[in-house]
């Protein structure tokens, strides 16, 4: 008896996943435990686990190409068997919407999702292989249920594979739902603004990887619904690059290396603990408070950016940060990154120092509620007691959601932030 | 307003004809001392005599023929084939013939003949005999097809199709003969060739029938509205000329087709509505048009064998809750 395997949800937020390669053909035999693919999220590449012995009788979505949730993927079955007899036995079982089937799953072990095998398979099996095409199809709506989105003026994209229609279709009713619940309406900005994609210029072009698109559907999401302000300040940094440099000749021999940006971590996550109400989620209409500060580094890499996740980094030494943060950072440039690191921030650190910018304001990467964009830090003439005096200085600016904290709590924060940078002995205890 | 059976609306309608217009005459097996196989002609061969009403050998193509000649002459031939699946022996009659004369002779000669014929099963006729081939003839330009399944409908299209100036093929069914419904008094009631009529109104999903299937869909109609589902009922009437726009229509307001038909559905009137249906509703469609047929075999003689042959009203219920299903409903 062939079944088939879906697209597994392997992050919170994944709508749509990218098969990166498979490790196996079909006709391959295969055990439970098996890697069987390994799957791009809108967030890490992951390895696709078989969850029993089987064979792959078809692969249904080939490298490289994206499906949604709870779409199949392949065909496995027992050996000598085809999928075309598993085609066949399908006699209109009924199909449950994949995103049922998917929400109903339990969290799946981040480390890698077990293949699963829906339950009643062979009917869906029989629409994947009658009709290839199908797989890409993320979207299945019916034509009356479109002409009524469109009269409407509804998006049905976060529909997809969500309707009551076989395969997830949206249908009649789930419009009528829609339009009385007032979901999904199309906002009124994107008819606004036509202009900037009215006319691209011309020049190659190429699909985005799962986690460009993820950027840009998380970007324009913060940006559009999350009400930002901004708070900047100039952060004296002579003591505290003295102080690095004082640490980095003790710890020389041992070949750990302390860097700014990890003095920054250390000083936002302990002026968070002390600022419980810059330091909360706005989540649907309540504040999440948050226990301890998880601190999002962004890592820019050759074609985009990941932000890994330092956890408890208010209970962590200067030196204990530092080894993670470079253990993160390195294994996000390879991509290798688990699920489990890139989930949960709190506050998150945005640095271009490097590339010498004075400053610059950071996109709030929700439902964190702030992040602090860091500029380079220069010597520059201040007054100091009446004096004109150089000194290094770090002009830093925080991004808010006003939704969690006011005006003063931003600034409150940043100020602490400041204080124990200009007095970084603090960070040490 | 009387009631009547189907089989007397129509005896009434060939007695009217025949003594409205001179020119109006019946022939076929049986149908004049015997009265005819189901007895629709009973009394027309005392009343009118033998030269109106007159008898065949069992000849189907040579009386189909002679009907055609008839026709062609400037009478109106009403021919009796007793079962829809003898007229297979005058099939070059009535195709070859019949419904290409008016083009073969530049218009200038028609065919006004009438073939009478029952169909249907249930009556353990078995293979050759339960036939229900009236979607062939339809297929064909130059015949008119009909196949009402009521009471009023056969007696005020059958007095249409004598009229007509061109080969009807009027399509009885055996399972109707007995059926009583509701006559106008009206002696010049006419129902007009080509025009399908909604039979009871609903919402939620159109179900197309014609012949004794309408009787199966309104029983499933009734049925199923027990649970609150509303089903629009929709008798074709006529599969040549095909109404669709009425069916259209319908379909426009309940977004979900089912078409139900005792014959085959591989190549057959639900095959030919579901392409309609998809160009002229194609924006209004919740969910794919699905058909009843009955099973694609030879019709079996042992009773359980035939009744699961036959497209009976819970295949069509399972089907149009099936559809219904698909569209987030029931």
């Amino acid at each position: 008896m062939s079944e088939e395997l879906v697209m597994p949800r392997l992050s919170d937020t994944m709508e749509e996943g990218t098969i990166g390669r498979w490790l196996v053909h079909e006709g391959d035999a295969f055990a439970a435990g098996d890697v069987l693919a390994e799957i791009e999220t809108d967030k890490a590449t992951m390895e696709f686990q078989a969850y029993d012995a089987g064979t792959v009788l078809r692969i249904l979505v080939g490298d490289g190409e994206t499906v949604a949730l709870g779409a199949p993927i392949a065909i496995v079955g027992a050996e000598g068997e085809t999928a075309d007899e598993a085609a066949s036995a399908g006699n209109g079982g009924t199909t449950q919407p994949p995103q049922e089937e998917a929400a109903a799953e339990p969290e799946p072990e981040p480390k890698a999702a077990p293949a699963r095998k829906p339950s009643k398979s062979s009917s869906k099996a029989k629409a994947a292989v009658g009709n290839g095409s199908r797989s890409a199809a993320a979207l299945r709506v019916s034509p009356i249920a479109r002409r009524m989105a469109d009269e409407a003026g509804i998006d049905l994209a976060a529909m997809a594979g969500r309707g009551s229609g076989p395969e997830g279709r949206v249908v009649k009713a789930d419009v009528e739902r829609l339009i009385s619940s007032g979901e999904l309406t199309r906002p009124a900005a994107a008819d606004a603004s036509p202009a900037a994609e009215s006319a691209p210029a011309e020049g190659e072009i190429r699909e985005l990887t799962p986690m460009l698109k993820a950027v840009a559907t998380r970007m324009t999401q913060s940006k559009q619904t999350v009400p930002h302000f901004y708070v900047e300040s100039e952060i004296d940094m002579t003591r505290a690059m003295r102080l690095r440099a004082e640490l980095n000749s003790g710890l020389a021999e041992s070949g750990d290396k302390i860097s700014v940006n990890d003095l920054i971590v250390r000083a936002s996550a302990l002026a968070l603990i002390q600022h419980p109400q810059a330091h909360r989620s706005y989540v649907d209409g309540k504040h999440v408070y948050h226990t301890h500060a998880n601190i999002g580094i962004a890592v820019a890499l050759d074609d985009g950016l990941i932000v890994p996740v330092l956890n408890e980094a208010d209970t962590k030494p200067v030196r204990e940060i530092s080894r993670e943060t470079r253990d993160l950072a390195g294994r996000a440039r390879a991509g290798k990154l688990k699920q489990r690191e890139i989930e949960g921030a709190t506050f998150s650190v945005s640095n271009l120092g490097m590339f010498d910018v004075a400053n610059f304001e950071a996109i709030i990467n929700p439902p964190e509620s702030a992040i602090i964009a860091v500029g380079a830090t220069a010597d520059r003439p201040v007054v100091a007691d009446g004096e004109i005096v150089v000194r290094k200085i770090m002009r830093v600016t925080l991004s808010c959601d006003h939704r969690a904290c006011s005006g003063a709590d931003g600034a409150k924060l940043l100020l602490t932030i400041k204080q124990l940078l200009q007095s970084p002995s603090l960070l040490l205890v | 307003m009387a009631d009547l059976t189907y089989r007397e609306a129509l005896r009434r309608a060939l007695d009217d004809e025949l003594a409205r217009d001179p020119g109006v005459f019946l022939m076929g097996e049986e149908i004049g001392r015997f009265e005819g196989s189901y007895k629709v002609t009973a009394g027309l061969w005392e009343k009118y005599g033998p030269e109106r009403v007159r008898e065949t050998p069992i000849s189907e193509e040579g009386f189909v023929g002679a009907g055609i000649g008839a026709a062609m002459m400037g009478l109106r031939p009403v021919v009796e084939i007793m079962t829809i699946n003898f007229i297979l022996v005058a099939m070059d009659q009535v195709i070859n013939h019949a419904a290409k004369i008016r083009y073969m002779f530049g218009g200038a000669v028609g065919v006004p003949m009438v073939i009478r014929t029952p169909g249907g099963a249930g009556a353990q006729l078995t293979a050759q005999h339960s036939q229900s081939l009236e979607a062939w003839f339809a297929g064909c330009p130059g015949m008119k097809v009909v196949a009402p399944a009521s009471v009023a409908d056969a007696y005020g299209m059958m007095k249409t199709a004598i009229r007509d100036d061109d080969p009807v093929l009027f399509c009885e069914n055996l399972v109707m003969y007995n059926v009583t419904g509701t006559m106008p008094d009206d002696p010049d009631y006419t129902v007009p060739l080509g025009r399908a009529a909604v039979v009871r109104e609903g919402r939620d999903l159109t179900l197309v029938a014609h012949s004794y299937t309408v009787q199966r869909a309104l029983r499933v109609a009734d049925t199923m509205s027990r649970d609150g589902i509303e089903i629009e009922v929709v008798d074709l009437r006529s599969l040549r000329p095909l109404d669709a726009e009425t069916v259209a229509e319908s379909v426009r307001k309940t977004s979900r087709a089912l078409i139900a038909e005792e014959g085959w559905s591989t190549y057959g009137v639900g095959a030919e509505l579901a392409a309609r249906i998809h160009r002229l509703c194609f924006d209004d469609l919740d969910a794919p048009v699905e058909r009843v047929g009955g099973a694609e075999v030879p019709m079996p003689y042992s009773k359980p064998l035939e009744l699961a042959a036959l497209p009976l009203e819970s295949k069509i219920e399972a089907a149009a809750r099936g559809l219904l299903n698909e569209s987030g409903i029931a």
